[in-house]
């Protein structure tokens, strides 16, 4: 049952129009490694380069939006077109409803991110790729991308303008304030996603926590608030 | 859950956005048969569903399903079938595939039989497996009645379930909601056009303004309004003193008013009146350039009832 608005949520996720927009941003990281590695010179630090992209550029930000995205749309295009009252009018679990959500959310985001991640890192690192310098970004992009659609999903039920305060969030806590200030980066999920990444390639900054606290904060976070947004489910205003 | 307790149990609720009321201290009961929800846009009716079905939190007051909160207790659905005023769900999907999902989702064991039978309840085993994005508005309103029905509900809450469907498809519709309220199954029905609920539900709330103004048999209803004053402007040839004289002096008339040459006449009896003018107008040699009724829309009706409501209540 629940496998079935899962397939029919991620059918619409793909196929709505702002999906191209979303392929363009995922493209982004792979179009700079191209020009990086068509202009490529003999004393270039390719790994510097690869860092630098996935830390600065594909964690926090293409990542970022592309979950954004996706997560407000599985439930927030159906409150505008009233498509939620006929999934709520159902004895299904709530609970159940949002991870299916949050589920469909996560795999279009996935789709989108790890063929760019892989592509970036191929083009980036020419013969120096290891499974080890794709994997182990692939794993915070991916979690990172978990807790991005789960906390997006959240966002959805308890605002009309989820993606503008999402956006606020990734710009102006995570881009900014989460740079500088330590304390704040532990409540900043692209710095989790980045732990990942500084467990092979040099950090600018000091990472956040290990990967497996790192990992495990991912996943509570996404857990928490598809907790909290099942229970959301229940008590917010329905068109 | 409790089997004895109504369908349906509002208790003194009201619901409010901001500084605006959208329902006023409304209680009632529904258990069994087709009941009409009847006002006039922004009466307060799909609110009132929206309360029902679960979608929306009354300010105050409760609202109960089966004897529970369906915001709290999901598993209520299994006995509400819901055909909200928003556009069948997944146009890209068919017909078919949209009520066999609403069937699994509402845990009926053989979802495709339940789909096929609702399909062909609604007269749409035909496009049934046509792309709903393609259907015409009576076709979605179709689509929606038969994920509705798919699970077999033994409450059903249909705002507007009439819109779009053409002449021959209502009165099938109309039908199957008569028959659907005689099985024993509550069937809530918004509208705003009287002579549309009254050939289906024996019981009607009406809604004005966010207050429930009258509730009852239809019939009662409709002699209630049939028999309110009207009031009626006839505009006289030449000074209409005489003929007013003369109306005043009538049973039916309960006043007569005259401004700027036009003569404003209150009746309770408009049929009578229509018999008595023409011969009050030829015994006092007036001819009549025009006699027009006033407040006979429908908004007016519903300000009578209201106002009525109001007036018994002080």
């Amino acid at each position: 049952m629940i496998d079935a608005v899962y397939a029919l949520t991620l059918r619409s996720l793909l196929l709505q129009k702002r999906t191209i927009v979303l392929v363009v941003v995922a493209l982004t990281p792979v179009l700079m490694a191209l020009a990086y590695a068509l202009a490529r010179s003999p004393g270039d630090h390719d790994h510097s380069f690869y860092s630098d992209l996935v830390q600065q550029l594909f964690v926090p930000t293409v990542a970022a939006l592309v979950s954004l995205v996706f997560g407000v749309s599985a439930f927030g295009d159906e409150r505008e077109d009233g498509t939620i009252l006929y999934l709520v009018a159902t004895p299904q679990s709530r609970l159940r409803l949002v991870v299916a959500k949050v589920a469909a959310a996560w795999t279009a985001s996935v789709l989108l991110l790890v063929p760019s991640l892989i592509v970036s890192g191929a083009l980036s690192l020419r013969h120096g790729l290891t499974v080890g310098l794709v994997g182990w970004p692939l794993a915070g992009v991916v979690l990172a991308s978990l807790a991005y659609c789960a906390a997006s999903v959240l966002l959805s039920l308890y605002t009309r303008r989820p993606i503008v305060i999402g956006v606020l969030y990734i710009i102006l806590w995570e881009g900014s304030i989460a740079t500088f200030a330590a304390s704040a980066a532990k409540l900043s999920i692209s710095a989790y996603g980045r732990a990942f990444v500084g467990h092979v390639l040099p950090q600018a900054a000091a990472p956040v926590s290990g990967t497996l606290v790192a990992g495990i904060v991912l996943v509570a976070v996404a857990a928490a608030t598809a907790w909290i947004a099942a229970r959301a489910l229940g008590r917010v205003e329905l068109p | 859950m409790s089997d004895a307790a109504p369908a349906i149990a509002f208790e003194s609720v009201s619901r409010w956005f901001g500084d605006t009321v959208a329902l006023a201290d409304v209680s009632f009961t529904a258990d069994g048969g087709v009941i009409g929800l009847l006002g006039h846009n922004g009466a307060g009716k799909s609110t009132t569903l929206k309360l029902c079905a679960g979608f929306s939190t009354p300010s105050s007051g409760t609202v109960r399903i089966f004897g529970t909160n369906p915001r709290r207790t999901p598993d209520v659905y299994r006995r509400v079938g819901i055909v909200p005023d928003h556009s069948p769900p997944w146009p890209f999907l068919t017909a078919r595939r949209v009520v066999e999902l609403s069937a699994e989702l509402h845990r009926v064991a053989d979802h495709r039989g339940a789909a096929a039978a609702a399909l062909e309840t609604v007269a749409l085993a035909d496009a049934a497996d046509r792309p709903v994005g393609g259907f015409s508005h009576g076709m979605r309103q179709r689509v929606k009645l038969a994920q509705a029905l798919a699970h077999d509900p033994e409450l059903l809450l249909l705002d507007e379930p009439l819109n779009g469907l053409d002449p021959t498809q209502r009165s099938h519709v109309i039908e199957l909601l008569i028959r659907l309220g005689r099985e024993g199954r509550t069937v809530i029905v918004s509208s705003h056009v009287l002579h549309e609920v009254e050939r289906m539900a024996p019981r009607v709330l009406v809604l004005v303004n966010g207050h429930l103004v009258a509730e009852g048999a239809t019939d009662a209803i409709r002699r209630l309004i049939s028999e309110r004053p009207r009031r009626v402007l006839v505009q006289p040839d030449r000074d209409g003193r005489s003929l007013a004289r003369e109306l005043l002096a009538l049973a039916d008339v309960d006043a007569v008013r005259l401004q700027n040459g036009t003569i404003e006449i209150e009746t309770s009896d408009p049929a009578a009146l229509s018999r008595e003018l023409p011969l009050a107008a030829q015994r006092t040699d007036t001819l009549l350039r025009g006699i027009q009724p006033v407040g006979d829309d429908l908004e007016s009706v519903y300000a009578y009832l209201h106002d009525r409501a109001r007036g018994q209540a002080r």
